[in-house]
């Protein structure tokens, strides 16, 4: 012990010689112990693997490659990757915004369709729009060399862009659709009755009030698409970017230092848009929310204004259906668009043997990390919204981490951390969970992932839910003698059950679909459906890959069917009248 | 009648229970814009069954107060003692109180019998004692009918009345309101006001009730404890409250106020003789009063009449009528003298008399239903 340490133990064991003063809000000891846990979990789940690429990264290996920084080729790779991220984001949000404002200004029929084609690829995997696209655009594509006889070099920028444009949209669809709704109508009065035009009241009033919804999808679709793996992989040709580059790092050099620079090269962007995003949108929430909107929104219907907007509706939706028929088609057939006959061949191949091993696999492990998620999720908004008071930002801003970090960097940081078995002098302490060579066939490290990625989506929901129950009900709980434990099992917990649900459904939806932190720890014991359609593309196998992206598009929608089931009025009401006949047959009095 | 319902009455009887002792109680928030503590020096003796009100404007710290007490907040220093029990070591849900919110506070996703039997659950009453005292409890707040309803299938009269029978239900010690009646409209708030006052005298629980409403404190109150800017100014009856206020800050936050400079010519024990608009009284003093180098009299607006005169300048205890407001049981004028702007409230005024805005008056009022203050930096 230092001299130092010792005063300082001295010091600590001295009483305070003035009564102590009483603390403004003390945690008591249960919700100090739950604290700990949660940063514990949280330290293992994402800080100890991003620690291990930056110690990786700055080894002498890594530092050769971060030195490269600024030779060419290195700068090539860095200004693909930005490029890439500003023109999806960009194109994403637009697309998006047009989408959502048609949605809730427009007037025309089938709105509900709309919605639910716009978010279709949402739940798909990350593959399905480039295999479609590329049996549809490329050189031999059914539409471009079909229908025009054109040959397109669709690898590069272009085509992958298109791609990730058609993956991410939906995301900038449902943020812009949410601001639109939120926007008070009568502000749109108000402009028309002081006798501006509906296009100028548009351009005067409604773009600017969307500003921050604009800059926050563009950083959002930024941020999706520079950290993207699987879309690059399949259609990036010599369009090399930051992921690529550290895929083929571990996968080809097997250069495991390598590959943690040029993962600290994507975070660094990542991190501060992420960071830039977080500030501006605590800076703007209160012009976006303006409570309940009073009136109602007139729906355009001036022919002007709907024919342009309608027809580019028109065909953004032609296209999501003609690639998801292309998915559901492309699965029947042995290779769609050179050879069209009917066969039942990769539906046999997939539920028979390897296949049905990578879907059951994938399955489970998303069904065991999902509630498992959600209950950290849970506990962490809890944390936030009600028990912490200064540490709050920094609980959330780590929570959140599992989303900000890409995906490659995640994994690299997985194979990185938890490849080998911590061991000191002769006694393991730990066993490897991720990897060949880890316990369980590296399912511990898969669902790890899993847990981090679907993390953020629950602590948001906790957060939005718990933040709409007035601290008054949870004070209310207390003053009937409720302690901190019961009043979150017995009010908090009930009260946020649905939006707990909705945030595991977009949880599970995650986990099934996500590749680009499995990629780098799949093990060969463990199939994970991404890698094995990422496989099958690699190879040429289409057809199987359809039939991969068809079968998880099916998992993950009746999931979310059935959880929307359980969260609809409909089943609240079955539920509730089920309940009220026990409350009736209590004992009345004595 | 049951057995349970005879030990009822009992408990009516006796009020042992209940009596709360606060001394010294502060509260400083942290961060806050100013140094100035919410609550200061706060210290008050509670008798058991006593109804008391916090009255006070917005940031008076009268909702830190009830807030403390419930266990809310953590005051910086004081003690609160309940029956002798110290509460402060006691976090608020080991407080043998209930609190009834503004906000109603009804748990949603419960049923109005689940929120009434909630506190008693987790007491881990037994499941026919339970079932007894809601029973009970909604029966006599006429909310047996609706017990099986979800909190936003009623009326924010009987949201406010489940409220009140989920904290009576407890049979706390104390039972604590923070402005419980503020959402309702006029009429039903003097409805439920009448109600939590039965309830109160029946149950004879010790009662702290916050509010900014002065009507609710005067017909609620054993005590009303009138607060301003964290410390206490005045701890009395209604009554005293409104007739021998301490300060002129009370005087002019409980119903309404007429100021006049008044100066004293001699003081004998708690009289004194004032010159005041011109003319002569003899008054009740404030004890402060009289060493105060400048003194206000306080004459409410009932306490003051008007009549016709012929004089037709503003001077001394003559006047000119700015404005004449018909109310119905009183006509109210707004009077232009010497000693500044007076109001002037004239109850069942005969409408072929009333005087217009123009018309010189001279003013009386009855000496006896004045009070003498120290006059404030105000």
């Amino acid at each position: 012990m230092t001299l130092i340490a010792e005063v300082e133990s001295l010091r600590a064991e001295i009483p305070p010689v003035k009564a102590p003063q009483l603390k403004k809000r003390k945690l008591d000891r249960v919700t100090r112990l739950i604290l700990i846990a949660i940063v514990l979990i949280i330290a293992a789940l994402v800080l100890w693997p991003l620690y291990s690429i930056l110690r990786e990264g700055f080894s002498a290996q890594g530092l050769e490659v971060l030195g490269s920084l600024s030779s060419p080729t290195t700068l090539r790779i860095i200004g693909n990757t930005l490029l890439l991220g500003a023109v999806v984001g960009a194109g994403g949000t637009l697309v998006g915004f047009i989408m959502a404002y048609a949605q809730a200004r427009v007037q025309f029929r089938g709105k509900r369709l709309l919605h639910l084609i716009a978010l279709l690829p949402i739940v798909s995997p990350p593959f399905a729009v480039a295999t479609a696209f590329i049996t549809l655009f490329s050189r031999n594509g059914i539409i471009s060399s079909g229908v025009f006889g054109l040959t397109p070099n669709v690898y590069g920028l272009p085509g992958l862009s298109f791609v990730l444009m058609f993956s991410f949209f939906p995301v900038a669809y449902m943020n812009m659709l949410g601001m639109l709704r939120n926007l008070d109508p009568s502000l749109d009065e108000a402009s028309a009755s002081l006798g501006a035009t509906r296009f100028k009241t548009f351009w005067r009033v409604t773009v600017p009030m969307l500003l921050p919804g604009f800059a926050a999808s563009f950083l959002l679709l930024f941020v999706e698409a520079i950290a993207d793996l699987a879309n690059p992989l399949v259609l990036g040709g010599n369009f090399t970017v930051l992921s690529t580059r550290a895929y083929m790092a571990i996968n080809g050099e097997f250069n495991v230092p390598g590959a943690s620079a040029y993962a600290i090269m994507l975070l660094v962007p990542a991190l501060l848009v992420f960071l830039v995003q977080r500030y501006w949108v605590s800076r703007t929430n209160v012009t976006t929310v303006t409570g309940k909107p009073a009136g109602r929104v007139s729906l355009i219907t001036s022919p002007l204004a709907r024919i342009p907007i309608l027809t580019f509706v028109g065909l953004v939706i032609t296209t999501i259906v003609l690639i998801y028929g292309t998915v559901a088609v492309g699965g029947f057939v042995s290779y769609l668009g050179v050879d069209n006959t009917f066969t039942l061949a990769n539906y046999q191949y997939i539920l028979g043997g390897i296949g049905s091993d990578a879907i059951l696999t994938t399955t489970l492990l998303a069904v065991v990390a999902t509630p498992i998620a959600a209950v950290i999720g849970m506990t962490v908004s809890w944390l936030v919204v009600r028990k912490l008071t200064k540490g709050s930002g920094a609980m959330d801003f780590l929570a959140m981490l599992g989303l900000a970090v890409p995906g490659t960097v995640l994994g690299i940081g997985y194979a990185v951390a938890y490849n080998k078995a911590w061991i000191v002098g002769d006694y393991m302490l730990f066993p490897a969970l991720a990897g060949g060579a880890a316990i369980l066939g590296g399912t511990v490290g898969i669902v790890m992932v899993f847990v981090t990625r679907s993390l953020p989506t629950s602590v948001r929901s906790g957060v939005a839910a718990i933040q709409q129950i007035s601290p008054a009900i949870d004070e209310a709980a207390t003053s009937l003698g409720a302690n901190s434990v019961t009043t979150f099992r017995t009010i908090t917990l009930p009260l946020i059950r649905a939006a707990l649900l909705t945030g595991l459904t977009y949880a599970f939806a995650r986990s099934m679909t996500t590749l680009s932190p499995i990629i780098f720890i799949t093990t060969p014991q463990t199939k994970i459906m991404t890698s094995q359609i990422l496989g099958s593309v690699e190879s040429g196998k289409f057809g199987i890959a359809f039939a991969y992206c068809s079968v998880l598009i099916i998992l993950v929608m009746s999931v979310i069917g059935l959880i929307s089931f359980l969260t609809s009025d409909k089943f609240y009401r079955i539920a509730s009248a089920w309940r009220w006949r026990e409350t009736i047959q209590q004992p009345k009095g004595r | 009648m049951t057995t349970a319902e005879m030990t009822r009455e009992a408990a009516v009887a006796e009020v042992t229970t209940g009596k709360l002792v606060i001394d010294g109680l502060r509260k400083v928030y942290e961060g806050a814009q100013s140094a100035l503590p919410a609550v200061d020096s706060f210290s008050l003796t509670i008798e058991a069954g006593e109804f008391i009100t916090l009255l006070g404007p917005s940031g008076c710290g009268k909702t830190t107060t009830l807030r403390m007490i419930a266990g809310f907040e953590h005051p910086n220093e004081g003690s609160i003692k309940l029956d002798g029990e110290d509460m402060i070591a006691l976090s608020p849900d080991r407080r043998p109180m209930a609190m009834v919110f503004q906000g109603y506070a009804l748990f949603p996703h419960m049923t109005v019998r689940d929120n009434v039997a909630y506190g008693l659950r987790i007491k881990k009453l037994s499941k026919a004692q339970i079932a007894e005292d809601v029973d009970y409890t909604l029966e006599s707040m006429d909310l047996a009918h609706l017990a099986n309803r979800s909190p936003n299938q009623l009326s924010g009269g009987q949201q406010q009345r489940v409220a009140l029978a989920r904290a009576m239900v407890m049979r706390p010690k104390v039972l604590l309101f923070d402005e419980p009646l503020s959402n309702l409209d006029a009429k039903l708030r003097v409805q439920m006001r009448a109600e939590i006052l039965r309830l109160q005298r029946q149950l004879g629980i010790t009662s702290i009730y916050v509010t900014h409403d002065q009507d609710e404190a005067m017909m609620l109150s054993d005590r009303i404890v009138v607060m301003r800017n964290g410390h206490i100014e005045q701890v009395a009856k209604p009554s005293t409250i409104y007739l021998k206020p301490a300060s002129s800050f009370v005087a002019d936050f409980i119903g309404r106020a007429n100021f006049l400079p008044a100066s004293v010519l001699t003081a004998r024990g708690s009289k004194a003789l004032v010159r005041c608009l011109a003319r002569e009284f003899e008054v009740d003093a404030h004890p402060d009063a009289l060493s105060a180098s400048v003194q206000l009299l306080l004459v409410r607006p009932e306490a003051m009449n008007v009549s016709a005169t012929t004089s037709t300048t503003v001077e001394g205890d003559t006047g000119r009528i700015l404005s004449a407001v018909f109310y119905g049981p009183v006509v109210e004028y707004e009077v232009e003298t010497d000693a500044g702007n007076l109001v002037v409230e004239v109850a069942a005024p005969d409408v072929e008399a009333i005087l217009s805005a123009g018309d010189f008056v001279q003013i009386q009022f009855d000496a006896s239903k004045t009070w003498l203050l120290p006059a404030e930096g105000r």
